[in-house]
């Protein structure tokens, strides 16, 4: 399946006067690309920690004991800082959950919510160019070998007119593209209007119109408006006729709205009309003399496409994809020799071996593997790009633990001996030893054989599954991947667009007024409200993740639906790839796809939506399910008794057994492994042992279930 | 509006609170009949939290009456002042001699109103504990009567003393307590538990320790904590349970009618059932009335006897439990049910969410709409035509 970002045996605790605190005690996860991960689970589960481990905003104290977080090829457990910059809020964004301390209390609603979009204007260009000009090089290089040497010239040349037009076409559809949103607000406003009139409302009919025309004004593209010019001017000055005519104590709106009406109508044409294939377009205008711009839009489509396909992409299509057939197939040489070198590397390590040693073989293999990623791939190989920081991390991990672990079982050493000479003195002792954290040799020098393992079986896969390519397919993601750059390089956030976007964000949202409130304090704003502005200024940086930590737990009802709704839509536009954290299963039931229940820093269950919810296995998952009341409830609720345990003890077996009312003898000595169900779903309770005793669901649930079952059976849902 | 179900505890008539231009409550009117739980839904910025700090005096109401036990708590005195302000204008052009008189009248009882609004307003708490005071002397003068020594006579005086010094500072305003929705912010983080439970008793004037530790261990024990919990400070518990010290020291002032602010927004899943199951037992225990104010509907519907829906500072709906989720009637009350996420992904992948957008829904242009009784028991805000096409829907 193709994961857009992995979370790899992640362990993170926090260093705290009492001990240290186990907050996330290894979990996995796979976030799928363009589905939603529900994480549920009570307060002090390890939810959030996961998630700013994510973003790589962790608190100072914090120790990240192992694991990997792949995403992009990179490990974000391992990257710099500088790197994050332009990962953080671009690519991943958060929703946080408590929106008072997530706003700035003394800089405007507006500018914080347009801040990102203007700061990252510029910052997104550059990167957008860097990885342009980046994989034009690969591709280039790869030309060349593919071709031969004595076409080299041909190369460079079709490489060049790439960029130009590439560029090229993306102006003129940036103008489009503006210009169109443009005449989208003005429907929508023109609608308003006639809303409002017709409803008998008062409206300020001159400011209305005058701010119409006006609007009217900034729909201004050469391919936009082609053909309408004579009637957008009919309009505009029909407008301003009606808005001379307004006489405001009579209150005579019918010009004024015959007028609107036009505009309305045309609005809407503009809207629905052929959008111009610009790509070909942009080529067109380049490289034929004669071009004639001016022509109806499908017209112009189909000289153009046909222009761009005889003279360019048939010859430059053919030669791309001989680049990406031989690239491929010079990685995939490669891979087979560096699975032999791993082999030995794995020998290697599985002795004893000294600091120097370990480095030179880990450096070589790092050259070898780099050599074998395949440059042309769309979607980069997160474990070869990450083998590097993975297997120099685990290696630092085994020598400074080497060092370390002596001194750490003298302390404990040290401690107790003090703690048992005060008891036997007869003194009260109020303190705890404080555990040992001692990692054994053979654990330390597993991890290193762990990766290195991982890395030639995700190799082998990669030949095994080598005949099923299709290189058609690679091509076309190629030159796409291309396009979507060159848009970043060319897309230039002004402040007057931002205040625009910014508004419109505002107004999805839910707040009334955006203009006038664009100009207020976050503390002007309810709880409720600052809420909205914290989830519109993550939304406004257009994430490739979006991390939601509880963003609706603070709202009422329709405003949660009307946020989940917005989320929802936005990750069926963009493709929005969402981790979404809460403890409120009817939003997960609405958001997710798939969902993990964590508790006590440990994923106890994890399966898509319609088998936690239908097929709950784990005790706790039960008891989150059965203690919330839905609208059916009538009994009394099945709360869950006491507290969750204090982390810096972790209790030894299952977490969840002192709680637990359906707890054996075995679940408060051994942790429960991860037992299968489906493919999809799994869980970690001794239950699904085959010599576990039967226990039923409790009563609550089944009952739920078979409610939910009927209505669905009965189509009563419409 | 009236009701033929059980005592009325608190009525509410009228309300407006005002805050400058904003109408944060405009004319809600409602009762809450003994040991009920009326739960008020609504909107973030609705009203519904005003509501519930105007019937415990934290605001000044800008008009209306609140009832409590009969006597009135609140009164404003807006209604009035702008009646009589109509007839001065009146005043002004009117010729008729009657009329003129008439307006005379308007006027002086007007101000009569105010006058008796302000008193009400102010001195409600002196008047009741004149009240109880005279009660407990009563009582305790048959007693002493019927006493049979001298030492008995004696101890009966006493105690009648220490009565009726709690009598007579006993305000009426105690008999309604609060629970806060943040059981952090709600606690003084440098007083411990035994002096946040006991502060109200100390305020009503008890002096007496043992009384005071004694009623604090009880209260702990009926929230489910522990007498080892009164030494402690607040920062030293849970969220589950800092909510469980705000609900005893609401309950040692022996509260007949509380005022819960979503008392478990701020809870976690597993700690709100909790404090849902210890509302209900407490519920029980002490007859308690209560008005409950949340925006989690399934919670609402599961602990409500009635719910009033507010939009916008106005009530819009207000019936049973069961009759409104059954029949809901106002718009805003089927888009406010058709927003209700359950834990069903099925259902959910399906439900589709009812947008309310009042120009669109009525037309009130004309006819401005008012509380209504469809049903028994079942009011909607509506006017003439839409009274009319509700009654149609239900076949009335």
């Amino acid at each position: 399946m193709d994961n857009i970002l992995e979370v790899k045996n992640l362990k993170v605790s926090f260093r705290t006067t009492a001990g240290t605190l186990k907050a996330v005690r290894d979990i996995s996860l796979d976030l799928k690309r363009g589905k939603t991960l529900a994480i549920v689970g009570e307060s002090g589960s390890g939810k959030s920690v996961t998630a700013k481990a994510i973003l790589g905003i962790l608190a100072g104290n914090t120790i990240i004991e192992g694991g990997e977080i792949l995403y992009d090829g990179k490990d974000l457990l391992k990257i710099s800082e500088e790197d994050f910059h332009n990962i953080r809020g671009d690519k991943i964004s958060m929703i946080f959950q408590d929106p008072l301390s997530s706003l700035d209390p003394i800089v405007k609603i507006g500018r914080q919510i347009t801040e990102a979009m203007l700061l990252k204007s510029s910052t997104n260009r550059r990167v957008a160019k860097k990885e342009f000009n980046a994989r034009l090089a690969a591709l280039k290089k790869n030309m060349y070998a593919a071709v031969g040497k004595e076409h080299t010239g041909e190369v460079d040349e079709q490489l060049k007119t790439f960029k130009r037009f590439c560029i090229e076409s993306n102006h003129l559809e940036n103008s489009y593209n503006l210009a169109h949103s443009n005449a989208t607000d003005l429907h929508g406003l023109s609608d308003n209007f006639l809303f409002l009139a017709e409803k008998n409302q008062h409206i300020d009919v001159r400011k209305n119109l005058s701010d119409f025309r006006k609007r009217l004004g900034k729909i201004d593209d050469r391919f936009l408006t082609k053909g309408y010019k004579d009637r957008m001017n009919a309009i505009s000055e029909e407008l301003s006729r009606a808005a001379a005519g307004y006489n405001k104590k009579e209150n005579k709106t019918e010009a004024s709205v015959e007028a609107v009406k036009k505009l309305e109508e045309l609005t809407k044409e503009l809207i629905e009309s052929k959008r111009p294939d610009f790509f070909s377009i942009g080529y067109y205008k380049l490289f034929d003399q004669s071009a004639n711009l001016d022509l109806p839009t499908e017209e112009l489509n189909n000289k153009a496409q046909a222009f761009i396909e005889e003279r360019f992409l048939k010859k430059f299509g053919d030669s791309e994809k001989e680049a990406v057939k031989y690239s491929f197939e010079r990685a995939l040489k490669e891979k087979k020799d560096v699975i032999e070198k791993l082999k030995t590397a794995r020998e290697f390590f599985s002795t004893d071996f000294t600091k120097p040693e370990a480095k030179k073989t880990a450096k070589a293999l790092y050259a070898e593997i780099d050599e074998s990623i395949d440059e042309l791939e769309f979607i980069k190989d997160s474990r070869a790009y990450t083998f590097e920081s993975a297997l120099d991390n685990a290696i630092n991990r085994y020598f400074y633990y080497l060092k370390r672990n002596p001194k750490e079982e003298a302390r404990f050493a040290r401690q107790s001996a003090k703690r048992e000479r005060l008891i036997a003195r007869g003194r009260t002792v109020t303190w705890k030893v404080v555990p040992k954290v001692v990692y054994p040799k053979e654990e330390l020098s597993g991890n290193i054989i762990q990766i290195i393992d991982r890395m030639s079986e995700h190799y082998e896969n990669q030949i095994a599954s080598s005949g099923e390519i299709d290189f058609d397919k690679r091509t076309n993601d190629l030159t796409n991947h291309f396009k979507k750059t060159a848009s970043g390089i060319v897309y230039r956030v002004t402040k007057g667009m931002a205040k625009e976007k910014a508004i419109k964000l505002m107004d999805e949202v839910g707040i009334h007024e955006p203009r006038l409130r664009y100009n207020q304090y976050p503390f002007e704003f309810s709880g409720g409200m600052r809420q909205r502005i914290v989830i519109a200024i993550a939304l406004a940086a257009n994430p490739d993740i979006l991390i939601c930590d509880e963003p609706t737990t603070a709202l009422d009802v329709t405003i949660q639906s009307q946020i989940l709704e917005l989320i929802n839509k936005l990750k069926a536009e963009r493709g929005l790839s969402i981790i979404f954290i809460t403890h409120d299963l009817g939003v997960v039931a609405n958001m997710a796809d798939d969902i993990a229940v964590m508790y006590a820093g440990k994923i106890v269950e994890y399966g898509s939506a319609d088998e936690i919810f239908y097929d709950p296995r784990h005790p706790y998952t039960w008891a989150l399910l059965s203690s919330m009341p839905d609208l059916d409830t009538k009994e009394k609720l099945d709360a869950i008794p006491g507290t969750p345990p204090n982390m810096i003890y972790p209790p030894e077996g299952d977490a969840f057994a002192a709680r637990n009312k359906y707890a054996m003898k075995i679940d408060f000595e051994e942790h429960p492994p991860f037992f299968r169900v489906t493919d999809t779903h799994y869980a970690a309770t001794w239950l699904l042992h085959p010599d576990a005793p039967k226990v039923e669901i409790p009563k609550a649930i089944t009952d739920r279930i078979r409610r939910m079952t009927e209505r669905l059976e009965g189509g009563e849902i419409k | 509006m009236t009701d033929n179900k059980g005592e009325v505890l608190l009525r509410v008539e009228n309300l407006c609170q005002y805050f400058g231009p904003t109408k944060a409550v405009d004319d809600v009117s409602f009762n809450i009949h003994k040991g009920e739980v009326f739960g008020l839904v609504g909107e973030s910025g609705c009203g519904k939290t005003t509501t519930g700090r105007s019937i415990i005096k934290i605001y000044n109401i800008t008009s209306g009456n609140i009832y409590f036990k009969g006597q009135r708590i609140c009164a404003g005195v807006r209604s009035y002042r702008e009646a009589i302000k109509e007839a001065r204008k009146e005043m002004k052009t009117c010729k008729d001699e009657n009329r003129l008189e008439e307006l005379k009248k308007i006027i002086a009882d007007n101000n009569a109103e105010i006058k008796k609004a302000r008193f009400d307003h102010k001195y409600s708490d002196r008047e009741y504990a004149k009240r109880l005071a005279c009660e407990t002397r009563a009582d305790y003068e048959e007693k002493i009567k019927n006493a049979s020594s001298q030492e008995e006579k004696n101890k009966l005086a006493k105690a009648m003393k220490t009565d009726l010094r709690v009598a007579k500072k006993t305000k009426l305003i105690t008999k309604i307590q609060m629970i806060f929705q943040d059981p952090i912010a709600s606690l003084d983080p440098r007083m411990t538990v035994r002096e946040i439970i006991s502060e109200g008793l100390a305020i009503r004037g008890i002096k007496d320790k043992e009384y005071i530790d004694n009623k604090v261990f009880e209260m702990l024990e009926l929230v489910g904590l522990v007498r080892e919990h009164a030494g402690r400070y607040p920062h030293e518990f849970s969220g589950g349970q800092r909510q469980r010290i705000g609900i005893a020291r609401a309950i040692i002032m022996e509260p007949e009618l509380l005022v819960a602010d979503e008392p478990i927004s701020a809870l976690d899943v597993s700690i709100q059932a909790q404090v849902i199951n210890l509302l209900n037992e407490l519920r029980e225990q002490l007859g308690l009335t209560i008005l409950f104010i949340a925006h989690d509907l399934s919670v609402v519907k599961y602990f409500s006897d009635r719910i009033g829906v507010m939009y916008y500072g106005n009530m819009v709906e207000l019936a049973e439990t069961e009759e409104l989720f059954a029949h809901p009637m106002h718009p805003y009350t089927r888009s406010l049910l058709s927003a209700i996420p359950l834990p069903d992904p099925r259902s959910e992948k399906k439900r589709t969410r009812i947008i309310y957008n009042p120009l669109a829904a009525h037309d009130y242009s004309t006819d401005k709409p008012t509380m209504r009784e469809i049903l028994p028991g079942h009011f909607v805000r509506c006017n003439d035509a839409e009274e009319a096409k509700y009654k149609e829907e239900f076949g009335i």
